[in-house]
């Protein structure tokens, strides 16, 4: 036996090699850690969905390691504050590139996506958005892939209520942000070619707190319902006031949250909505599990928000997998290269995710209605 | 028409509102000639006081409101006195505190976020009545609004013309040097001044708390319609804050009847603009006091 081989490290590793054989090979640019970037709006004026989103990624990210890491190689998330400005969501990127050399990030926040994501894709970093559903982001970027329903599947699922009650004069409040645009814009043209007419359109800050003339006029146009293309908190208020002020009229809508029901109060009642659908007690295992854990540890339901960037990052870390098993170095190529080459993604909603060219996914939506201040499945939106 | 007769009631309820912002804004600046940007978590610190009873201490309404004008007042005095007045002190220019008063309000509003954390603090289960008049409706909430702007303008008033401390705020607004040379401690008065001032926010501050929720950023907007509000009714003057507040309502609320309500926040700033070119020391500055 060679000197400085002993009997007892030739027995070690003749019991490791079957586990050798097996693993993926190591690869020689293997990162001490997969580290994945997050942008969030965590001192934003409305970053409840940023907590919900952190939680969701913290989950992942520990399931993941505790499972012994992706082949062996430990996760982490770098997780920085963009505060809903995208100049400082760029600086964060820029950070975040610095630092780590990021590959892959998830962003939030369309605004802060469209300044961030021209950077990504200079650069052919991943990236992934669970949050975001302004239509200016899809197929502008190669890099960009969406696990959210965007604006034109929200808008056209959230009008099939009132399409299906024959309805016919919707009027309209409206965010004055990306968001809030893209799903006017998508909506009055759906709406028109489907026949109806808008009779009114109103617009607020998403953080406006004065929106009492807005639905003095949305009132006073008496329309067949009222079209609500906002997100938390900002259709709390609007609920709120519109019935208030007397407004009797179905309201609908693209999200409900914790934080809007408990600005809406007893008027969320009735409020119906079209939302990517994550139904923690769906049969498949999966769904289960991480609704139950998420109950554990923070005591609530987990809600699309906190269920896309827990996804978000288990489908980082399948294309990790993948690319690592065709030989690749953990980069943003690669893995943009493993999801073109397979758009299907095992999902936590159940079922598997499949991604579009475009970067869009396909996912059920589906509509809900509050009753007693929770929401109700109702059924999945009918989209041909 | 009763599109008009709804704006008009929804101006005079925000009007009455942006009152009580502009009284406490005003009374600070004209006694110590602060622009007092820390108006803002103050009100936001007022807001989370009364919440706290409530939610923290199980305590009705009625009882916590109370918390509310007593931790404003705390921490508006706290404000002037470690904040502005060590600064004051040392001879720092009007910009320097300027400066300072931005710089105190992100920390505090930080600070509000870390202890509270960021999201909507509501009051559980709160409905204002709600009145009908014809075509128009009116909550029990602009109802209060009103009635607190009266009670507050006329124990300010009271307060300002039969006490001792409230005639040497009048001498400070009027000449602060000219105040300390015939011996009125321009300190305790100023520190009198943010107190008080602090405290009429937090009752501006309650009705937001009801109607939508606390959060830690809450006054950031209501700073700046108070400052509007302040210069446009005439700064020094309590029927020019109550007659700015109206104004600021009702032009926000009517000017937007035939105007798209994406201007709604550009509206109020206009309405300063003008003011500032026509009549810069504000259109009721003759009304004194």
């Amino acid at each position: 036996m060679p000197k400085g081989i002993t009997r007892r490290k030739a027995t070690s590793l003749l019991a490791a090699a079957p586990a050798l054989w097996n693993a993926p090979a190591a690869l020689a640019a293997d990162p001490p850690v997969f580290r994945i970037g997050a942008l969030l709006g965590l001192t934003d004026k409305a970053n409840w969905n940023a907590t919900v989103m952190q939680r969701g990624i913290t989950m992942a990210v520990d399931e993941i390691n505790a499972k012994g890491g992706i082949d062996g190689i430990k996760v982490e998330a770098a997780i920085e504050d963009h505060q809903g400005v995208p100049r400082v969501g760029v600086d964060a990127l820029q950070r975040l590139r610095a630092r780590y050399d990021i590959q892959a990030v998830l962003l939030s926040y369309s605004t802060v996506a469209l300044a961030s994501a021209p950077i990504c894709e200079e650069n052919k970093i991943f990236m992934m958005d669970g949050g975001s559903v302004s239509d200016a982001l899809v197929g502008k970027f190669s890099y960009l892939f969406h696990n959210r329903a965007v604006a034109s599947v929200l808008a056209r699922a959230a009008l099939s209520i009132p399409k299906q009650q024959n309805m016919k004069k919707m009027a309209v409040m409206a965010a004055s942000t990306d968001e809030g645009q893209s799903l006017l814009r998508l909506s009055q043209a759906d709406w028109k070619a489907y026949g109806g007419e808008i009779v009114e359109i109103e617009q607020a800050l998403a953080t406006a707190s004065n929106i009492d003339t807005q639905i003095a006029k949305l009132r006073t146009s008496n329309p067949d319902f009222l079209a609500v293309w906002e997100f938390s908190p900002g259709p709390g208020l609007v609920l709120k006031r519109a019935r208030e002020f007397g407004m009797k009229q179905p309201i609908i809508g693209v999200e409900y949250t914790a934080e809007i029901a408990k600005v809406a109060g007893q008027y969320a009642e009735g409020f119906q909505f079209a939302s990517d659908y994550f139904n923690p007690n769906v049969d498949d295992a999966w769904p289960k599990q991480f609704a139950a854990s998420y109950r554990a540890k923070y005591g609530a339901d987990p809600e699309v928000y906190a269920a896309n960037y827990y996804e978000g990052i288990y489908v980082i870390a399948e294309l990790i997998r993948r690319a690592r098993a065709a030989g690749k170095a953990y980069t943003g190529e690669a893995l943009r290269t493993a999801l073109l080459a397979n758009p299907k993604v095992p999902s936590v909603y159940g079922g598997n995710l499949v991604f579009n060219p475009d970067g869009s996914c396909l996912k059920r939506v589906g509509i809900f209605s509050v009753k007693d201040g929770k929401a109700g499945f109702q059924h999945f939106a009918e989209l041909a | 028409m009763a599109l008009f007769a709804q704006l008009l009631a929804n101006g005079l309820g925000n009007g009455s509102f942006y009152a009580l912002l502009g009284l406490g804004f005003g009374l600070i600046f004209t006694t110590t000639r602060i622009v007092h940007f820390a108006y803002g978590p103050v009100y936001a610190i007022s807001a989370f006081a009364a919440w706290s009873g409530g939610a923290l201490l199980g305590l009705p309404l009625a009882v916590s409101v109370i918390f509310a004008p007593v931790a404003a007042a705390v921490a508006g005095a706290a404000i002037y006195w470690f904040g502005y007045r060590p600064f004051e002190r040392r001879g720092m220019s009007s910009h320097s505190i300027l400066i300072l008063s931005l710089g105190l309000s992100i920390i505090l509003e930080s600070g509000l976020t870390l202890i509270f954390g960021p999201s909507i603090h509501t009051w559980p289960d709160f409905s204002p009545p709600i009145f009908i008049f014809g075509p128009v409706f009116v909550t029990g909430l602009q109802i209060a609004e009103a009635v607190a702007l009266a009670l507050v303008a006329v124990a300010l008033l009271l307060f300002l013309r039969g006490t001792r401390y409230g005639k040497a705020i009048l001498a400070l607004s009027d000449n602060r040097d000219m105040a300390r040379i015939v011996g009125i401690d321009t300190d305790i008065v100023s520190l009198i001044v943010f107190a008080l001032a602090s405290a009429i926010a937090a009752v501006a501050s309650v009705f937001t708390m009801l109607n939508e929720g606390a959060t830690p950023t809450m006054g950031f907007y209501p700073v700046f319609v108070a400052f509007v509000v302040a210069v446009v009714g005439g700064l020094g003057s309590i029927p020019g804050s109550i007659a700015g507040g109206y104004l600021v309502g009702l032009v926000e609320s009517l000017g937007l009847w035939k105007i798209p309500t994406g201007w709604q926040n550009s509206i109020a700033f206009v309405l300063l603009f003008v003011v500032l070119l026509v009549r810069p020391q504000g259109l009721f500055a003759g009304m004194r006091r």
